[in-house]
């Protein structure tokens, strides 16, 4: 009994996938810089990043399009890194879908089967179940032009599918279609993964779409993984700088460190979440826009222990429907971003006296950052 | 507004119209031309026939010279589009997706053939083979116009193939297709336009090819272009007239052919 659990658990510890100090160079430019990442059997992993990050050559090596400078991929322990793209038991589904133009949609999810000389009461039985899987059972005579583009996505999906790979390999496959489109496949492309319980790699530059889908995404920057983790922890617990402006909305102040818990931030002291660094040295806090409160200044409402104020002047207040947007320059000339309920306060107008609320323990600290980090977020 | 399509359009679409029409016409006046002579029944091609007869086309068939030319004509000319394509096809593939120094070059030279004048090619061809004993074989026929036509034939595949999505290759050897399994059953069928064109091209340059062939040809081994040139020297019959339509609806029939299987093959939206 207890050797099947010591197994069990040894099969969970061994990565499906292991990508090991991977190097792609491109003459002088470094596209893949050192990189190392475990993908685990099952899971829904997302390469976040902008275009030129590394994350499509990392997908190409490991699909075997691209062959690395140095590093080793490995599966189950076995190197990927001689065996060609054919041989890899891999499945992938591209940005423009690429189908097979000549042949029907039937044809285009028996191809991996026909070429694998699969029997033919088999390959009808798969073609079948792909074609129920991704709700085109009346279109499997169209040619590939006679579908729409989510059609056509399903179809690769289907195609992918088929042989039963052991990773599926998702190159921003729903880039090309529209919003609401997309937003459709995203929630069957996750139900589809719950429910197949697949290996997925998954590359997109959009990060609403990485949260909905993956059960963890890893952030690329220059080549390297800057972050990795679910969607959730990135977003609250932004290992660095640069993740924390790359993800979603964030407020930067800089400041000086006056004791482990505390901040010098325009001549104000700020609380922050106890810190193992040197005194008086430069950090940086990032505090989410929906983490902040904007209050009146004349508001009667009592500062909770643990909270943070401080005052500024409104710059503009912008109405988004379910929340307003609000920015603030303190009087040092920081700004900042709140995002509040369009309810419940007295109306907000730019030139406003007002006073800035956070709990120190909803506010990041970081050490360490760049100056480009940061003005990555004004760009958004 | 001045140039708009109402007011100046008329007036221009009517010149454009005639302009066009006269420019056609100009264009097929000598083939109408030809092929009227070689229905009519003066024997000094007299235009306009004064009669009709199809006397021409019996010399034409009976004579067995004339019936081993035009066998020759086909002969080489299926000879040259199949190993232009078996050239055009490996070198378009290289040209268009080889990552090598000197790729620019290679184009030129592929497509050189096209701008240096025949006679030279002619010239030169003959000058080899003549030093090699290959004038008078089908072998010189079929090398001397592969050189002519195979530009022809790798432009029409690398635009054809340029135009063509790789990824749509890559998800074949994903598939589990090894790249050449890919290239034959993915590839090749999706750029079949293209290779059809290339073929066609092919065909046709060889088929009408007279200035090589002039020069490549022995009196026992000659094409259809070279045994209506030695003809028309020596009498004037209007049996190359009946050649010359021959000749032509052959090209048309291939064009016809070509122009269908284009409509057959583009998908239907």
């Amino acid at each position: 009994m207890s050797a099947v659990i010591t197994d069990t658990s040894q099969a969970a510890a061994t990565p499906l996938v292991r990508l090991s100090k991977l190097n792609k160079h491109y003459g002088d430019f470094v596209a893949v810089d050192n990189l190392s990442l475990d993908i685990h059997e099952g899971e829904f992993l997302t390469f976040l990043g902008s275009s030129g990050s590394g994350k499509s050559t990392t997908l190409s090596m490991l699909a075997g399009f691209e062959t690395p400078s140095s590093g080793e991929i490995l599966v189950q322990g076995k190197s990927l890194i001689n065996v060609p793209p054919h041989k890899r038991d891999i499945g992938m589904v591209f940005q423009r879908y690429s189908l097979f133009p000549h042949l029907s949609v039937r044809g285009n999810i028996s191809f991996p089967l026909d070429i694998r000389k699969l029997a033919a009461d088999e390959c009808e039985r798969r073609v079948e179940a792909m074609l129920k899987l991704v709700q085109l059972e009346s279109f499997a005579h169209r040619r590939p032009s006679q579908l729409s583009g989510g059609q056509q996505q399903r179809v690769a999906i289907a195609r992918a599918l088929v042989y039963e790979p052991r990773i599926l390999l998702m190159d921003e496959p729903l880039g090309a279609l529209d919003k609401k489109l997309r937003e459709d496949l995203q929630d069957e492309l996750r139900h589809l993964h719950r429910r197949l319980g697949i290996t997925i790699v998954y590359v997109t530059h959009d990060q609403e779409e990485a949260m909905r889908l993956s059960q963890r995404i890893a952030i690329f920057s220059h080549g390297r993984i800057v972050g990795l983790g679910t969607g959730q922890t990135l977003y609250q617990n932004p290992p660095n700088a640069f993740v924390a402006s790359f993800l979603g909305n964030s407020n930067f102040l800089q400041g000086t460190l006056t004791g482990n818990a505390s901040v010098q931030f325009e001549q104000q002291a700020l609380a922050i979440k106890p810190q193992n660094l040197p005194l008086n040295s430069d950090v940086l806090l990032m505090v989410r826009p929906e983490k902040a409160q904007v209050l009146p200044l004349d508001a009667p409402t009592p500062l909770l222990t643990g909270w943070n104020e401080i005052t500024a002047q409104v710059s503009e207040v912008v109405f988004l429907g379910d929340s307003l947007t609000c920015s603030v320059v303190t009087p040092g000339g920081s700004r900042l971003t709140v995002k509040a309920l369009p309810h419940g306060q007295a109306p907000l107008h730019s030139g406003a006296q007002v006073r800035v609320r956070w709990a120190a323990a909803d506010a990041c600290v970081y050490s360490e950052w760049n100056a480009a980090d940061l003005s990555k977020s004004a760009a958004h | 507004m001045l140039l708009s399509p109402n007011a100046m359009g008329r007036r221009l679409r009517y010149g454009l119209f005639c302009t066009t029409a006269i420019i056609a016409l100009f264009l097929l006046l000598p083939i109408v031309f030809i092929v009227l002579l070689s229905f009519g029944s003066s024997q000094w091609l007299i235009f306009p026939p004064p009669g009709w007869t199809l006397k021409w086309y019996g010399q034409f068939f009976a004579n067995e010279q004339w019936m081993t030319s035009a066998l020759v004509s086909l002969k080489v000319a299926v000879l040259t589009t199949i190993c232009a394509l078996a050239l055009g096809l490996p070198a378009a593939f290289a040209l268009v997706r080889g990552r090598f120094p000197g790729r620019e070059l290679l184009y030129a030279l592929f497509t050189l053939p096209m701008i240096v004048p025949l006679v030279i090619i002619a010239v030169a061809v003959y000058a080899l083979f003549l030093k090699l004993g290959y004038t008078g074989t089908l072998f010189a026929f079929v090398v001397s116009h592969v050189i002519v036509a195979l530009p022809f034939t790798v432009i029409s595949l690398i635009n054809s193939l340029k135009l063509f999505d790789q990824a749509i290759e890559d998800a074949a050897v994903i598939c589990g297709a090894s790249r050449l399994q890919a290239i034959l059953k993915v590839t090749f069928p999706a750029i079949r336009p293209g290779i059809v064109a290339g073929a066609l091209f092919a065909f046709l340059v060889s088929w009408d090819e007279v200035v090589l062939s002039v020069m490549m040809a022995s009196p026992s081994l000659q094409t259809l272009p070279v045994k209506m040139w030695t003809t028309l020297r020596q009498d004037l019959t209007p049996v190359i007239a009946v050649a010359s339509t021959l000749l032509i609806g052959l090209s048309f029939l291939v064009m016809l052919i070509a122009a269908l299987l284009r409509r057959r093959t583009s998908p239907t939206r």
